[in-house]
C-alpha cells in the first residue's frame, strides 16, 4: 500500500497535538456546561413534575395492556373480528363526528372573517394609525396564547353548555392566530401594483380589490384551510368540558372504561384528521399552483 | 382624447371568444364557492343552536364576567399558584425532551435519504400522523389511567403527542441535508452508521435543536391545558377556579399564563439565534 | 495496473458512460477530458462504486472492484481516494476530525464512532495536514475555510487513506488561479514523489496537458481519445468539445492508445 504521508517529527508533532487540544477543550468545555446547565434544568423540572420512574416502569405495562384491552371486545375477541360490535354506536359517533366538523368550520370562518378585518390595522404598510395597530395586535395576542379550551371552559359559563361555545372559543383563538399570519402576508404584498391601479385613478378600495386582494387571497385562503385542520382536532376534545362535538363521548368512554368504544371513537377521530389532512393539503397545493400561473 | 381607432365590438368578440365569453362555469366558480361556503355556515350557526338572544345574553354575562375579573388577585393562594407554574414548565421541558429522544431514532426510519424503501417509510410515516391525529388532552386522559392523576400524566401526554410531530419534523431536516458531506464519508470508506454518524448528525442536530426550542415555547401552552383533565400543573387550578366563579383568581391565573409563555419564547427565541448565529458565521 | 473493461452506466434508457475500456499503469497521471455530460463524474464514481455500473468491471490489480461488497467493498474505496469537485467535507466538524474521516475503513467501529482515534492515526492526519500548511487550522470548523484551504483538506483526507489511485473529480473547478496551482501542484507531487497514481477530470485543456502525461477524452459517455497530451491537437480538441452537439459518434470506441483514433474522430465529425 503506498503512502503519500511523511509523519512529523515527534516534537513538532506534540506541539501541534497540544494546539488542538487546547483549541478543541475549550469549545468542548463550553459545550459541557451548556449540557450541564440542560440537565440540571431537567433534574429539577423532573422533581417539579414528580416524576418518578418507578411509577413508569410499574405501570408501563398497563399503557401496552391498555391499548390490548381497547382493542378487545367485551366477549373478549379483537375488535376487528366483529366490525359490526366495535362500531356499535356508529349512528350517533357520526353524528358528533359531524357535529365537531361542523363547530371547526363555523368556528374557523368566523375567526378568518374577524381575521380579515383586522388584519388590515395590524399590518404596517395598512395600518391607519400606530396607536390602533398596537392596541390591536396586543387583542390578537391575547387571543393566540390563551388556549382555546381555556375560553371555551369560560364561554360555557357565559353562553351556557353545547356547540355555541366551542364554536366562539375556537373563533376567537383562530382570529389570533390568523390575524397575525394575514397581517405577515399582507406586509410582504409588493405594493408597486397598487401605486399603478391608483395612477389610473382608481379609488383606495379598488386598490385594495384589484391589486392587494390578489396578491393575498390565496395565501388567506391556503393558511385558514391548515387552521380549519387544527381547530378539527381542537374541536374534538372541547367536549371535554362540555362544547360540543365527540370529545363529551370520548371522555365518558374513558372515564367508564368502555374500552372498545375508546378505540372506535379515536379511529373515527384519527381517520377523519386524516381525510381532512390529504383534502386541505390537496386544496392548498391547488391555490398554490394556481398562484404561481396567475 | 382617445387618438385609438373606434373599434369593432362585433370582431373584437369573434376574435378573443375566450375574453368575452367564458364559459359560465368560470365566471361563476367563485361566487358560487362563496355562496355555498357561507350557505354552510348559515346551516352550522343554526345546527350548532346560535340564536341572537342567546348571543346577546351570552355577551351580557361575558361582560359581566369580564368586569369581575378585574383587578386581577391571587387572594391568599399566590404561592400554589407559583408551584403550578413551575409544575407546569417542568412538564413542558420534561416532555418535550423526552419527545425529542425517542423522535430523533424513528425520523430516520422515516427519511427517504436512509430508507430509501417507499414500503418500510410509509408505515412509520401513517403510524406517526396517527399520533398527531390524537389531541394532546385525549392522551393525557389515556395516561392517567396508566400512571395516575398528576403532572407525570401529563409529561407523557406531551412526549407522545410532540413525538409525533418531531418525528415528521426531524425527517423532513434529515432529508434536507447536504447529500455531499454524507457522501464524502462513504467515497472514503465510511460505512452506514459513520454516514449518519458524521455526516447526518452534525448537519442535521443544529436545526432539530432549533425545532425543540420552539416547540417548548408553545408546550408551555399546552401544559397549561392539560391540568384540565387532572394531569397537573397550572390548568387545574385555572379550571377548579373557573368551576368556582373565582373570576379574579381566574384572570391573575391566565395573567400568569401569558407571563410564562412570553418569558418562555424569549428565552427560545434567544437561544435558536444563539444556535442559528453559529451557523450564519460558516 | 486499473483495468477498466466495456463499462457502462445507464441513468433510465440515457448511458452516461457507454462501454468504456481503458487500463491505467500505476504510477501514470491521467487526465479525463470532455464536454459537460460527458460522463467524466461518472466514471470516476462508478470506479470509486459510488455508483454502480450497469455493465462491465472494473480490475484493480487481478481482482474485480465491481463484485466487492461490505468491508472488502470500503476497504477499497478507501484505497480508491475520492476528491470531489465541492470538496465534500462535513462542514460543521473539525478539519482534524475531517481528516480522519479517511481512516474510518481501518479503525474499527466502536472506536470511530466514539471517537476515540489511535495515537498513530491522530499522528498520520496531523502529518498530513502539516504537508498542506493546515496544521494551524486543526481545531477549525471545516465550513469556515476558504474554498481552496477545504480542498487541501480534502487532499489529506484522501492521503490518510493510503490510496494505490485517486480518483480527482474536478478539483479545482471552485477554486481560483493561485489555489488552482496550489492544488495542482500538490496531485502532482503525490503522483511523482509517491507513485500514487492519479486519475483527474479536468475541464481546463492547458492544465491537462501541462499536468497529465495521459489524457482519455470523452464524448457522449464514450472514449473517444486516449493518448499523449501531445497528440491532443487544437483540431482533435476541437471536435472532442463540439462532437457532441450532432449527438452522432460513427464506429466503436476506441480503446487502443494510437494515433487511430484522430482519423476515427475526423470521420465521425464529418458523417
Ligand atoms: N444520478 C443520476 N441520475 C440520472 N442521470 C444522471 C445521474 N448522474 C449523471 N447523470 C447523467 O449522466 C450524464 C453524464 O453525467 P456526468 O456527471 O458524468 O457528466 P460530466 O462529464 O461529469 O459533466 P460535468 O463536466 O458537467 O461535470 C449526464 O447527462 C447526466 O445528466
Ligand atoms: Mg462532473
Amino acid at each position: 500500500m503506498a503512502t503519500g504521508v511523511s509523519i512529523l517529527p515527534a516534537q513538532q508533532l506534540a506541539a501541534l497535538n497540544d494546539a488542538y487540544r487546547k483549541a478543541v477543550a475549550r469549545k468542548r468545555l463550553k459545550t459541557m456546561m451548556a449540557g450541564a446547565v440542560f440537565f440540571g434544568a431537567l433534574v429539577v423540572a423532573g422533581i417539579g413534575a414528580e416524576v418518578n420512574l418507578r411509577t413508569l416502569f410499574t405501570y408501563f405495562g398497563n399503557f401496552v395492556s391498555y391499548f390490548d384491552r381497547i382493542l378487545t371486545l367485551d366477549s373478549g375477541q379483537r375488535v376487528w373480528t366483529d366490525v359490526g360490535e366495535w362500531f356499535w354506536g356508529w349512528q350517533k359517533w357520526l353524528k358528533l363526528l359531524a357535529e365537531t366538523i361542523l363547530i371547526s368550520y363555523v368556528g374557523t370562518l368566523i375567526g378568518a372573517v374577524f381575521a380579515f378585518a383586522l388584519n388590515f390595522f395590524t399590518a404596517q404598510n395598512t395600518s391607519p394609525g400606530p396607536w390602533l395597530r398596537f392596541i390591536v395586535r396586543r387583542l390578537l395576542e391575547f387571543a393566540r396564547t390563551v388556549p382555546g379550551i381555556v375560553f371555551a371552559l369560560v364561554f360555557v359559563i357565559a353562553f351556557g353548555l353545547g356547540p355555541m361555545a366551542g364554536v366562539l372559543a375556537i373563533a376567537v383563538h383562530s382570529t389570533g392566530a390568523l390575524g397575525k399570519l394575514f397581517s405577515e402576508i399582507v406586509e410582504n404584498a409588493d405594493m408597486k401594483p397598487v401605486e399603478g391601479i391608483r395612477s389610473t385613478g382608481a379609488s383606495w378600495l379598488s386598490c385594495m380589490r384589484f391589486a392587494v386582494l390578489p396578491q393575498v387571497s390565496a395565501g388567506y385562503a391556503s393558511y385558514a384551510l391548515l387552521r380549519f385542520e387544527i381547530n378539527v382536532r381542537e374541536a374534538s376534545v372541547m367536549g371535554f368540558v362540555g362544547a360540543g362535538g365527540i370529545g363529551q363521548e370520548l371522555v365518558v368512554a374513558i372515564r367508564k372504561f368502555y374500552y372498545s368504544d375508546v378505540s372506535a371513537i379515536l379511529v373515527t377521530i384519527i381517520v377523519t384528521v386524516f381525510v381532512i389532512d390529504i383534502t386541505t393539503g390537496w386544496l392548498r397545493a391547488k391555490l398554490f399552483g394556481k398562484e404561481a400561473r396567475a | 382624447m382617445s387618438q385609438l381607432p373606434k373599434p369593432d365590438p362585433q370582431a373584437l368578440r369573434a376574435k378573443y371568444p375566450d375574453v368575452f365569453e367564458r364559459p359560465a362555469s368560470a365566471r361563476l366558480a367563485t361566487p358560487l364557492m362563496l355562496l355555498a361556503a357561507f350557505a354552510v355556515l348559515a346551516f352550522g350557526l343554526f345546527d350548532l343552536g346560535f340564536s341572537p338572544s342567546r348571543l346577546v345574553s351570552g355577551l351580557r354575562e361575558l361582560g359581566w364576567i369580564t368586569l369581575m375579573m378585574i383587578p386581577p388577585d391571587p387572594g391568599s393562594s399566590l404561592p400554589t399558584y407559583l408551584s403550578a407554574l413551575g409544575e407546569t414548565l417542568s412538564i413542558a421541558l420534561l416532555g418535550t425532551t423526552l419527545a425529542a429522544c425517542m423522535a430523533l431514532p424513528v425520523s430516520l426510519l422515516a427519511a427517504r435519504n436512509i430508507i430509501p424503501s417507499a414500503i418500510f417509510r410509509f408505515p412509520v410515516r401513517r403510524f406517526l400522523d396517527s399520533i398527531r391525529g390524537v389531541d394532546t388532552l385525549i392522551w393525557a386522559l389515556v395516561w392517567i389511567n396508566v400512571v395516575g392523576l398528576g403532572p407525570f400524566a401529563g409529561v407523557l401526554a406531551i412526549a407522545v403527542s410532540d413525538f409525533g410531530a418531531f418525528g415528521k419534523l426531524f425527517s423532513e431536516a434529515i432529508e434536507a441535508a447536504d447529500k455531499k458531506q454524507v457522501e464524502g464519508i462513504r467515497a472514503s470508506g465510511g460505512s452506514t452508521l459513520h454516514e449518519i454518524r458524521f455526516g447526518l448528525l452534525p448537519q442535521v442536530l443544529p436545526v432539530i435543536a432549533g425545532q425543540v426550542l420552539y416547540y417548548i415555547e408553545s408546550n408551555t401552552r399546552s401544559a397549561t391545558i392539560i391540568g384540565i383533565v387532572g394531569a397537573g400543573g397550572i390548568g387545574l387550578q385555572l379550571a377548579e377556579q373557573i368551576r368556582v366563579l373565582e373570576w379574579q383568581k381566574v384572570s391573575f391565573l391566565i395573567l400568569m399564563i401569558l407571563i410564562a409563555v412570553a418569558v418562555i419564547d424569549w428565552i427560545s427565541t434567544k437561544l435558536r439565534f444563539a444556535i442559528i448565529g453559529q451557523r450564519a458565521v460558516a | 495496473m486499473l483495468v477498466v473493461e466495456g463499462l457502462t452506466c445507464r441513468f433510465g434508457t440515457k448511458a452516461a458512460v457507454d462501454n468504456a475500456s481503458f487500463s491505467v499503469q500505476p504510477g501514470s497521471f491521467v487526465g479525463v477530458i470532455g464536454r459537460s455530460g460527458a460522463g467524466k463524474s461518472t466514471l470516476l464514481r462508478m470506479v470509486n462504486r459510488l455508483a454502480d455500473p450497469t455493465e462491465g468491471r472494473i480490475l484493480f490489480e487481478g481482482v474485480d472492484v465491481t463484485a466487492l461488497r461490505g468491508k472488502a467493498l470500503r476497504q477499497w474505496r478507501a484505497r480508491s481516494a475520492m476528491i470531489f469537485q465541492q470538496f465534500n467535507l462535513v462542514g460543521r466538524l473539525d478539519v482534524l476530525t475531517n481528516v480522519l474521516m479517511g481512516r474510518l475503513a481501518e479503525i474499527p467501529s466502536w472506536r470511530s464512532l466514539t471517537q476515540l482515534w489511535p495515537e498513530q492515526d491522530r499522528a498520520l492526519a496531523m502529518s498530513a495536514l502539516e504537508q498542506f500548511d493546515m496544521a494551524q487550522f486543526a481545531a477549525q470548523r471545516a465550513d469556515q475555510l476558504s474554498g481552496g484551504q477545504q480542498q487541501r483538506v480534502a487532499i489529506a483526507r484522501a492521503l490518510v487513506q493510503e490510496p494505490d489511485i485517486i480518483l480527482a473529480d474536478e478539483p479545482i473547478a471552485s477554486l481560483d488561479p493561485r489555489n488552482t496551482k496550489i492544488v495542482m501542484d500538490a496531485l502532482l507531487r503525490i503522483n511523482k514523489h509517491f507513485g500514487i497514481t492519479v486519475l483527474c477530470n479536468l475541464h481546463s485543456l492547458d492544465l491537462a496537458r501541462s499536468y497529465c502525461d495521459r489524457l482519455i477524452g470523452m464524448a457522449a459517455g464514450r472514449v473517444v481519445f486516449d493518448g499523449q497530451p501531445s497528440m491532443l491537437t487544437d483540431h482533435i480538441a476541437r471536435e472532442l468539445y463540439d462532437l457532441e452537439a450532432n449527438d452522432v459518434i460513427g464506429g466503436a470506441p476506441m480503446p487502443a492508445p494510437d494515433a487511430a483514433t484522430a482519423p476515427a474522430l475526423g470521420t465521425a465529425a464529418a458523417a
